[in-house]
């Protein structure tokens, strides 16, 4: 080999570097597309939404009252209709709470018993007030709550984040 | 440094020879037609990659199968991408692989003492084909459905025997939900069994064997 060919790059050097290059585009472009594509779907937003629940003239006074909707809902290739309750409480026809009826401890649907004036869990007797606070029982916070609206006459909750 | 590590972990794999053996082994000098078995390899690989995303999110059911794809291609970020690498993918292998086949017949590259090669070359040929005929009925679409329909109704006109591989394809006289779950299971675990282990004799006989020169003009 001559001094001059020294310098410069030989065939196999070449070939090493172009198939680590051409390898690493391929491997990368593919590599870096499977990461969204398999998060994907746990990043996507929860989606978020007005719930029409009823008209608010249902709603009985200082007693919590259970409204039934059924709502669609869209989890990957499936939609689905879901039944969602909520337990609606006003103290003076103006303004309304809206509570979950899911037991906070484990996900049970709590009921409201008019004679104890009180929420049970039949899983774990977990008791929540009227309001919603614990009383007694397993449960770690109280029923979740959600944001409420009327918009003539008509009472809605969002749902989501 | 790195030069050292090497050394350590080369001690305790005893790698470099077997690497040696694989990438610089000697061979005759040869033209581009030579690279059509490496491009096979290197789809097939694509397509094992590609195909194990997709089954994160298909599901072998009539219910769910056609919907599960439309999900793949239209909702998730990047999943047109992986998909449509699966699918077109699917034809470049089978091109490529015919294409491989047809330097090595027209080379004479099938002769003693590759004849072993040759016939793991063969029943690669017939994987790759299984492979084509069982994953284009998995989108269940109505092209997938009638051309598996008629597929599998050509395989019923064999004498005698037709309509016992027709039943046993189809799982049944109709094509059904079992249909679609047998040729998912043989997409996804029989044919890519038997092509890893067809991969691996073949490799090992191009390696051990060698490859065959060009043939000479009065060879």
């Amino acid at each position: 080999m001559s001094p001059s060919n020294a310098d410069q790059v030989n065939r196999r050097d070449f070939m090493k570097t172009a198939i680590i290059a051409v390898g690493g585009v391929i491997g990368g472009t593919i590599g870096i597309s499977a990461i969204p594509y398999i998060i994907g779907p746990a990043l996507k937003k929860d989606q978020e939404n007005w719930i029409r629940i009823g008209a608010v003239t249902k709603v009985e006074l200082d007693t919590p009252t259970l409204f039934k909707t059924n709502i669609e809902t869209q989890t990957g290739w499936i939609s689905s209709e879901e039944e969602i309750s909520v337990y609606v409480l006003t103290e003076n026809g103006q303004e309304y709470t809206a509570m979950s009826n899911v037991c906070t401890h484990l996900g049970c649907r709590v009921r409201w018993i008019p004679e104890q004036g009180k929420f049970f869990c039949p899983c774990h007797n977990g008791v929540f007030s009227k309001d919603g606070s614990v009383v007694s029982g397993p449960p770690p916070r109280p029923l979740d709550r959600f944001e409420t609206k009327v918009e003539d006459g008509v009472l809605f909750v969002k749902r989501g984040a | 440094m790195w030069a050292k590590l090497g050394d350590w972990f080369d001690e305790r794999f005893q790698w470099r020879q077997v690497w040696d053996a694989i990438f610089l082994r000697k061979i005759p000098h040869v033209n581009w037609f030579y690279t059509l078995g490496s491009a096979t390899l290197f789809v097939a690989t694509l397509q094992a990659v590609t195909g194990i995303l997709l089954t994160i999110y298909y599901v072998p059911d009539p219910t769910h199968a056609y919907d599960s794809v439309v999900y793949i291609t239209t909702q998730l970020p990047m999943g047109w991408f992986i998909r449509g690498l699966h699918h077109w993918g699917a034809s470049a292998m089978v091109v490529l692989t015919v294409a491989h086949l047809l330097r090595v017949f027209f080379y004479g590259a099938y002769k003693y003492p590759r004849e072993m090669t040759w016939i793991t070359g063969v029943f690669l040929l017939l994987v790759v084909i299984g492979f084509g005929f069982t994953g284009y009925l998995l989108p269940w679409d109505q092209k997938a459905y009638w051309a598996t329909t008629v597929g599998t109704k050509i395989a019923g006109v064999a004498p005698v025997i037709g309509d016992w591989i027709l039943r046993i394809a189809r799982g049944g006289p109709d094509l059904s939900a079992v249909t679609l779950a047998r040729f998912f299971g043989t997409h996804v675990w029989i044919l890519p069994a038997s092509l890893a282990t067809l991969i691996g004799i073949h490799l090992y006989l191009i390696i051990r064997i060698g490859i065959s020169a060009v043939p000479a003009k009065d060879e």
